[in-house]
């Protein structure tokens, strides 16, 4: 869910690009300091950078029989990790602005916020703590996806509720319509999401185990000590 | 390539410097939402639209096409604002100034949609992305940007290909085989993002490859003409809306 251009008022576009500022700039030093050391990670930034875009195209049946997009940003997060989304989604979000008239440049700090930061980060957060509690992977990705998602729209019902309070009940009000809103669509879409996202991980861990292994998604195989033992002879 | 970059390659301003045109098209913008809306935003709004249809050539239904996806979210944004929660009126009730605000709102985002389309339909990302490094961008963040850029392209198209595929194989047939082909769609084209990207680098690492990506960006100079025009049309857009404010309102 982008915010469209020029929905919310100036000082509130303001705010939610300075909020967004930080985590960006960390991400891009992050960003900098991995292509710094490894050059060629540009190609797979980028290519990691253009899947997220594809992702957002991909037309996902809803339980409400409406259609609507994966925001991509829980499946990115646990794959990339949240800083490197950061980025990644800022570039992502900006190219949907220009190329596709989605979200917008005055609210791209607050699409940036909801989107590229806070989603990433609560989804990554969950995924980790049930892969820490010996939670089974899919179940973790599956959580960690619905939790990604579902985060990004309560952001962003923040934005839209602190931007256009309701006259008879204010702050709260606004948040109840506009939350109430969203969840009709967005509860079905997160538990899509989470559903599709445990399929696509199947089918990676089946297909590219090699590439899962390098984003540090899968842990390396040990070496077997008579596989130690045969290459040191 | 999509339709919005494909028009701005072929615009009647491609050749123009993207600094001429982001002083134009983010200029209405800004102007937009910081002016009151009835008149400065109904102003920009017809000002961004003789400029789109007449000198930068954009031709209606593409412009139409690109413009009513924001204006749909716009559209129903705006409809929350005829409802209050709360009230003398009951729970939920009309707000006094509901339509007001909601047609105020309308307005402004309909008016600043039209200011960065102005600028998307006539500056093609390829012209854009890698003067950033010069406005301040870290060269390495273009340079990824710059890949993703291209690699959307490819992505795309084989995209469309394996859902042809999968339809061509009855992959859509039912819900349980649309999960399937949707998941199977997901990861191939990460399969493909990170095979696109060994094939680019071995390619590149044949050719010298030292971590940064040089392209050829077509000469163009900031004219002080066009830039000096667009200040103009901005500062009587703002001058207009202030004399106009009162007697309209």
């Amino acid at each position: 869910m982008h915010i469209a251009e020029g929905f919310l008022p100036p000082a509130h576009a303001v705010a939610w690009g300075v909020a967004s500022a930080p985590f960006v700039v960390h991400g891009v030093r992050s960003l900098t300091r991995e292509v710094r050391e490894h050059p060629e990670s540009t190609l797979l930034l980028g290519a990691s950078g253009a899947f997220t875009f594809v992702l957002s195209a991909l037309k996902l049946p809803s339980v409400t029989g409406s259609c609507s997009h994966p925001t991509g940003t829980g499946l990115g997060a646990i794959l990339f990790r949240p800083p490197i989304m950061a980025v990644l989604g800022t570039i992502t979000l900006l190219f949907q602005a220009l190329l596709l008239a989605h979200g917008g440049l005055t609210t791209l700090g607050a699409n940036v916020f909801s989107m590229a930061i806070v989603g990433p980060w609560a989804g990554y957060a969950v995924y980790k703590l049930l892969r820490r509690s010996n939670a089974p992977l899919m179940v973790a990705v599956f959580a960690g996806a619905f939790v990604a998602d579902l985060s990004t729209y309560c952001v962003t019902s923040v934005q839209l509720a602190l931007a256009f309070p309701d006259p008879g009940s204010g702050f709260l009000g606004a948040l109840g319509k506009f939350g109430s809103i969203f969840a009709v669509t967005q509860i079905p879409l997160a538990v899509s999401e989470g559903l599709l996202t445990v399929l696509v991980m199947r089918l990676l861990v089946q297909s590219s185990k090699g590439e899962l292994t390098r984003l540090g998604v899968l842990l390396a195989k040990k070496q077997s000590r008579t596989e130690t033992e045969a290459v040191a002879r | 390539m999509l339709p919005i970059d494909a028009a701005a390659h072929s615009s009647r301003w491609r050749r123009r410097h993207p600094v001429d045109k982001a002083v134009l098209g983010l200029g209405l913008t800004l102007l937009a939402i910081s002016l009151p809306p009835w008149p400065g935003a109904a102003l920009v709004l017809l000002s961004a639209l003789v400029v789109l249809l007449g000198p930068a050539g954009v031709p209606r239904r593409r412009l139409w096409r690109a413009y009513r996806v924001p204006l749909g979210f716009c559209v129903t944004g705006a409809l929350t604002l005829l409802v209050q929660v709360g009230g003398p009126g009951g729970f939920v009730s009309l707000a006094d100034d509901g339509p007001v605000r909601a047609g105020e709102l309308l307005l402004r985002t309909s008016a600043a949609s039209l200011g960065v389309l102005l600028f998307a339909f006539t500056t093609p990302m390829s012209d854009l992305l890698p003067r950033l490094v010069r406005a301040g961008v870290p060269a390495p963040v273009v340079d990824v940007a710059l890949v993703t850029y291209r690699m959307s392209f490819l992505l795309l198209d084989s995209m469309r290909r394996i859902r042809e595929a999968q339809a061509a194989r009855l992959g859509h047939t039912g819900r349980a085989a649309e999960w399937r082909s949707l998941a199977g769609l997901g990861a191939t084209a990460f399969v493909r993002a990170f095979d696109r990207a060994t094939r680019l680098q071995a390619g590149l690492a044949g050719r010298g490859y030292d971590g940064t990506l040089r392209v050829l960006v077509p000469e163009a100079r900031v004219s002080v003409r066009f830039t000096a025009a667009s200040c103009a049309l901005l500062a009587t857009l703002a001058a207009l809306t202030f004399v106009l404010e009162r007697p309209l309102t």
